[in-house]
């Protein structure tokens, strides 16, 4: 038995195979790369987002002891190699260590106030100038004034300033911008400090030669001022000015506060999905090694009182963290697609293999009644198949790397189990079917029943899959997967359920059958009643096409409610957030001449005032959030959103101010309070849960009528609009508004983008989408293969039929009805597990983090679109089988009639 | 009379007589025989229905014979071939085939029967080869099962023995039916087994091409010494045969033997099958033409056993 030449005969149904093990060992391989790279990518996003203040080492002291002082920059670089020695290897593989990287060391003074100037212009404020060297700096500023700070020298007297003597002047260089700002030119000379002061003497004025490079990130204070404000009127302004290393030996702990920093930049390229883990771990060791470091360099008693240590400061191990929370909802979600699929197209190329083998069965069956032992059918078989699957496989997984995307483990074990399955069915197949050679022969009267050994394994399936359903809602799917690992068990549940569905649909599909038979058999037409009569008589065609049918719908069913619920927490998130479809928003009044320009920005129809504020409950300490807002008129431009409004207050005779209040100040009938004014206020209704979309909070809320102030004898305020209409664009918006920083400008076009263009989430629809096309792919595929296997015993019984009289349409119809009831009993199940999924795995899956921190309550259950899905594919199946019928019809009835003779 | 039942009258046997006829082991039935059926029976079970398809058969068959099987349809002849092929297990009784024992084969005797002791040949041509290697390949196909080294002249000889040399290289595809089931009965050929069994080899074919094909059988059978049995509805075949044997309802029931006169033409004589317990079944014509029914009458007669239906004896019927 050549394989070559069985391949070579078989070579239809070998192409058949060898296209499905290509697509499928593709798909099995490029996806999980697909996935890997939007995991990366979005991981990469988050970095790149953050600022290297967050995702780079920073090992930081507070030298409290003048032992701890550093005196030049070999002693940093002696002590930056011993915290490198200390770095974990996790955490080495991912630093920059490329050229330019923002590795650096600083030494910086903090809270040092400017406390006169000895020459220059007058300050035009409270100001802060902090000495600072940052080791390399010199090659990422270029000076614009003056040039690079001298040395320090002792200033013997400081006119002005008779108190003054042998004070120690640091030469130190200013951002352009800082010293424009602060009106620190070139030659200026101030006192820092107001004990213990030394002089800084402004010598350069340089500009950064990148300020975008991640080196600034961690040294803002040295390109920019910081503004802080105490109070209404007096800023404070704060920079950070460059001195020379040659200072760092008169910078010391004694009279000024000092801080030592060590950047060790980490490559957020470098870090990925898969080393996050280990990242996060490194972290952690390299925090217990400084601490170890700190616990070694204490060496006599007084050293405890005043030390301080090494600390770690990163955002690194937080920002990753939190990525890999979302991660792991969103790997269990794509491990759930991803398995159905693997089991979908295992069982399909398990029917293309039952095709290839039902074509040689005659033949096997000779070789095997010529003395072929069944190891010789199972390597011919398997040979055979292996030639038509493995290149293919092959080709496939060579094809992935096409695909952008890491490789992954799962990559090259996927196609292998793919490999494995396929041949492993084949040879399977075969030495059972040959087993013992005239079972075959006398399939037309020995019916099977069915065995207690199998029932007993079926029942098991069944109670595995629903214990593990259950185990399943109990402790979740992706609790605990930072610290545990991912339980495989849990993940296989959603599969396990599909084969316990698959397998109930099986042993029950004969009953509904059984009822449209007796029904079929009253009726006139002989066409439904032996169409139907086939159909339950159908052994060989049940089994797995069932087991294909069922998971792709039932994964298709759950990608879509899964996307729906998605989409509509998504928009209700953004709802919430917004509360209209655009909002404005102030600390203070929002000016008059401001409300006017927003009314007239395009797409703008109506703007509802409201002002929102924290106002004073009678004369005590007791406050409330106060919301003056015309709910009717709020509630006509939300009327097609996800936002409740509750009705107005009923009106009260002025100037009493009828109120909505929260739950916890329903005892307050009538009251004052402060606001702009004092007000009397009538309880008129309570509102639970809040005012949706306006505020979150749901206690001490007070909601009252827009004109609340007005009727206490003031006028209306404003500082909130909410705003309806068409495509507002925001940036029209701020630009009406001034482009001020103090307003506060969102949409909910924005909003929303915000909620659903996050990282992560538009893989998972898009892959939703990519695997439900496939399924519904292989779904035809299944129809029409399993159509095919038994063709010609079909074929034959049809052309029977046909010298009975039977016409060519009927025969189609026939065929179609055939395989119908599989179908659409099939599609029900997978519809009716489609829509149980989501509610069975909803508590351990949490898809809040996809939708805007919402949580996701119920699952959507719009039937709409898991309908149409579940008729699209039971459409498409049948579709095939009418195909099927109808190239079935232009074969003569003679060639029909001897086929199988 | 059976030699145990050592009658009153001849004395009590000494106790060396006894141990003598202990020790002395009598012949068993059909001991010598190439193919041994004794009251052989298979039972198919059917959703609780059982069909006994061969009720206690019993059959011997010498070495190099070549006989026939007829029968009607569904009286078991086609069981009984699956038996001896080893592709039916029995449900009870003794069948050996060529001293193996076809009861008790395991699957690795069951190869090693297959490749070793029995070829055959199915009614459908198509059947019977692989449509797409040559003849001559077809030929070689148990030998390479089996693992031995498959010798093309050994193939060629046998393709020559029966006649079609010339279809050496030519595919099923075209060859003729009566050309197939010869190239069939070459492949049936190949191991060189000590019995082919034929299931209506000549079914589908035309009389032109039977008699080719079963002079090939004959051939093989005369030339090999090959023990062939041939299950055949073709009255043309089962003429020409030593020994026909035909099945009712699951049972051997007759036997026609054939032999040639001293004048060369043949006589073919009919025997009824009396088995080991006694039991004869009568031709159905026969009992039909006396209105047999249920009970016969026997008598023992000098040379002969009569047979009179039950009902009143005629006056003068002697």
């Amino acid at each position: 038995m050549n394989p070559f030449l069985l391949l070579r005969v078989h070579r239809g149904a070998a192409t058949l195979l060898a296209l499905l093990a290509l697509s499928a060992s593709l798909l099995v391989a490029g996806l999980p790369r697909g996935f890997e790279a939007s995991y990366d990518a979005a991981l990469h996003d988050i970095m790149r987002g953050s600022p290297a203040s967050l995702t780079d080492v920073v090992v930081r002291l507070q030298p409290m002891m003048f032992q701890q002082n550093l005196k030049s920059e070999a002693e940093f670089t002696g002590k930056d190699r011993i915290f490198r020695a200390g770095l974990p290897p996790a955490l080495t593989s991912v630093l920059d260590t490329g050229p330019g990287n923002d590795s650096h060391f600083a030494a910086k003074t903090f809270g040092t106030p400017v406390g006169g100037r000895v020459s220059g212009p007058d300050a035009p404020a409270a100001q802060y100038v902090e000495l600072g060297w940052l080791s390399g700096v010199d090659k990422r500023v270029r000076y614009v004034a003056g040039g690079p700070p001298g040395p320090p020298a002792i200033v013997k007297s400081v006119p002005g300033y008779p108190n003054l003597k042998d004070v120690k002047r640091f030469d130190i260089a200013l951002a352009k911008s800082a010293s424009d700002k602060m009106k620190l030119p070139v030659g200026t000379t101030v006192v820092l400090g107001n004990s213990r002061p030394a002089l800084a003497r402004v010598t350069g004025l340089f500009e950064p030669v990148a300020p975008a490079d991640r080196f600034w990130a961690h040294e803002l204070n040295s390109i920019q001022i910081t503004v802080r404000r105490t109070d209404a009127d007096t800023e404070e302004q704060h920079v950070t000015a460059l001195t020379s290393e040659a200072s760092l030996r008169q910078l010391d702990n004694d009279a000024r506060d000092l801080n030592y920093s060590w950047v060790i930049a980490v490559d957020s390229a470098a870090v990925d999905a898969r080393n996050a883990p280990a990242v996060i771990q490194g972290l952690t060791e390299f925090q217990s090694f400084l601490t170890r470091t700190n616990a070694g360099s204490i060496t006599n008693y007084q050293q405890v009182a005043g030390f301080a240590g090494f600390d770690l400061d990163t955002a690194l191990g937080l920002i990753l963290g939190d990525f890999l929370k979302r991660l792991a909802t969103a790997q269990a979600l794509l491990f759930l697609i991803l398995g159905g699929l693997v089991v979908v197209a295992a069982g399909v190329l398990a029917l293309a293999v039952q095709l290839m083998t039902e074509r040689m069965r005659s033949a096997l069956s000779l070789a095997r009644a010529r003395g072929a032992s069944i190891e010789e059918l199972v390597r011919a078989v398997v040979g055979t198949v292996g030639l038509a699957a493995v290149p293919a496989v092959l080709a496939g997984y060579g094809l992935s790397y096409l695909l952008p995307g890491p490789v992954t483990p799962i990559v090259h074990m996927a196609p292998l189990v793919i490999t494995l399955i396929t041949l492993a069915y084949a040879g399977g197949r075969v030495a059972v079917v040959h087993r013992k050679p005239l079972q075959e022969r006398r399939d037309d009267i020995a019916a099977r029943r069915p065995s207690p050994r199998r029932m007993t394994l079926e029942i098991l399936v069944v109670a595995i899959a629903l214990g593990g359903a259950y185990l399943l809602r109990d402790r979740g799917l992706t609790t605990g997967v930072a610290a545990l690992g991912a339980d495989p068990f849990l993940m296989m549940v959603p599969a396990a359920l599909t084969v316990a569905v698959a397998l109930i649909t099986l042993r029950c599909y004969p009953y509904p059958l059984r009822l449209i038979v007796w029904l079929a058999a009253r009726a006139r037409p002989a066409v439904p009643f032996v169409g139907l009569t086939l159909a339950a008589r159908a052994r060989s065609v049940t089994a797995l096409p069932v087991l294909i049918l069922l998971p792709a719908l039932a994964v298709s069913v759950y990608g879509s409610v899964v996307g729906a619920t998605l989409d509509s927490t998504q928009r209700r998130a953004a709802w919430m957030a917004t509360g209209a479809d655009a909002r404005v928003d102030r600390g203070a009044e929002l000016p008059a001449d401001v409300i006017e320009r927003i009314r007239h920005v395009p797409g703008v129809r109506t703007v509802v005032p409201a002002d929102r504020g924290v106002l004073q409950i009678g004369w005590g300490g007791k406050t409330a959030i106060g919301f003056a807002v015309d709910l009717d008129a709020y509630r006509r431009i939300v009327a097609d959103t996800p936002l409740a409004v509750p009705p107005a207050a009923p009106d009260v005779p002025p100037p009493a101010v009828p109120v909505l209040v929260s739950p916890d100040l329903a005892g307050l009938t009538s009251f004052e309070v402060g606001w702009h004014v004092r007000m009397n206020l009538v309880k008129r209704g309570v509102i639970t849960g809040g005012l949706a979309g306006l505020s979150f909070a749901e206690n001490n809320l007070i909601v009252m009528p827009y004109d609340a102030s007005k009727r206490a004898g003031a006028r209306p305020y404003t500082n909130t609009l909410l705003i309806e209409g068409d495509g507002i664009d925001g940036a029209a918006l701020r630009a009406a508004a001034g482009n001020r920083p103090d307003i506060l400008v969102s949409t909910f076009d924005e909003a929303l983008a915000k909620v659903d263009k996050s990282p992560l989430t538009s893989t998972i629809t898009s892959s939703f989408v990519v695997v439900t096309i496939a399924l519904a792919v292989y779904a035809l595929l299944t129809v029409i293969i399993a159509l095919v296997v038994g063709a010609a015993e079909r074929a034959r019984a049809l052309s029977f039929l046909r010298t009975l009289g039977l016409s060519e349409r009927q025969a189609a119809s026939l065929t179609v009805l055939e395989i119908t009831p599989l179908i659409v009993l099939t599609a029900c199940a997978g519809l009716l597990l489609g829509l149980a999924l989501p509610p069975t795995l909803g508590p351990g899956l949490d898809l809040g983090i996809y939708a805007g921190d919402l949580s996701i309550q119920a699952y959507e259950l719009s039937l709409t679109t898991p309908i149409l899905l579940a008729a699209g594919l039971a459409a498409v199946a049948v579709a095939g089988a009418f195909l099927h019928a109808v190239i079935g019809r232009n074969r003569s009835l003679g060639s029909i009639l001897r086929v199988g003779e | 009379m059976n030699e145990l039942d050592t009658p009153a009258d001849l004395g009590t046997p000494t106790l060396s007589e006894l141990e003598a006829e202990a020790v002395h082991t009598r012949p068993a039935f059909g001991e010598h025989a190439h193919i041994l059926c004794d009251n052989l029976v298979r039972i198919y079970k059917t959703e609780g229905v059982e069909v006994v398809a061969l009720q206690g058969l019993d059959l011997l068959i010498e070495e190099g014979e070549l006989i026939a099987i007829v029968g009607a349809s569904g009286s078991g002849k086609s069981t009984l071939l699956n038996v001896l092929s080893g592709l039916d297990v029995p449900t009870a009784g003794l069948a050996r085939v060529a001293g193996t024992d076809l009861l008790s084969m395991t699957g690795k005797d069951r190869l090693r029967y297959r490749r070793e002791i029995v070829g055959f040949i199915w009614q459908q041509t198509a059947r019977n080869l692989l449509p797409y290697l040559t003849a001559r390949e077809n030929v070689k196909l148990p030998s390479r099962l089996a693992g031995k080294r498959a010798r093309t002249a050994h193939a060629d000889e046998l393709l020559d023995l029966l006649g079609i040399g010339y279809c050496a290289d030519r595919r099923p595809g075209e060859l003729s039916g009566g050309e197939q089931q010869r190239v069939a009965i070459a492949v049936a050929l190949s191991n060189s087994p000590e019995v082919i069994l034929a299931d209506e080899p000549t079914g589908e074919l035309d009389s032109e091409s039977s008699e080719q094909v079963f002079a090939a059988l004959r051939q093989a059978n005369r030339e090999l010494g090959v023990t062939a049995v041939v299950v055949t509805h073709d009255a043309l075949v089962s003429e020409h045969v030593d020994r026909t044997v035909g099945i009712r309802d699951g049972r051997t029931s007759s036997e026609t033997l054939r032999r040639a006169s001293s004048d060369g033409e043949i006589i073919a004589e009919e025997y009824a099958v009396l088995d080991r317990v006694g039991r004869l079944q009568l031709p159905r014509d026969f009992t039909n033409a006396l209105d047999m029914e249920r009970r016969v009458r026997l008598e023992l007669e000098r040379d002969h056993i009569g047979v009179w239906p039950d009902k009143p004896r005629p006056e003068g019927a002697e």
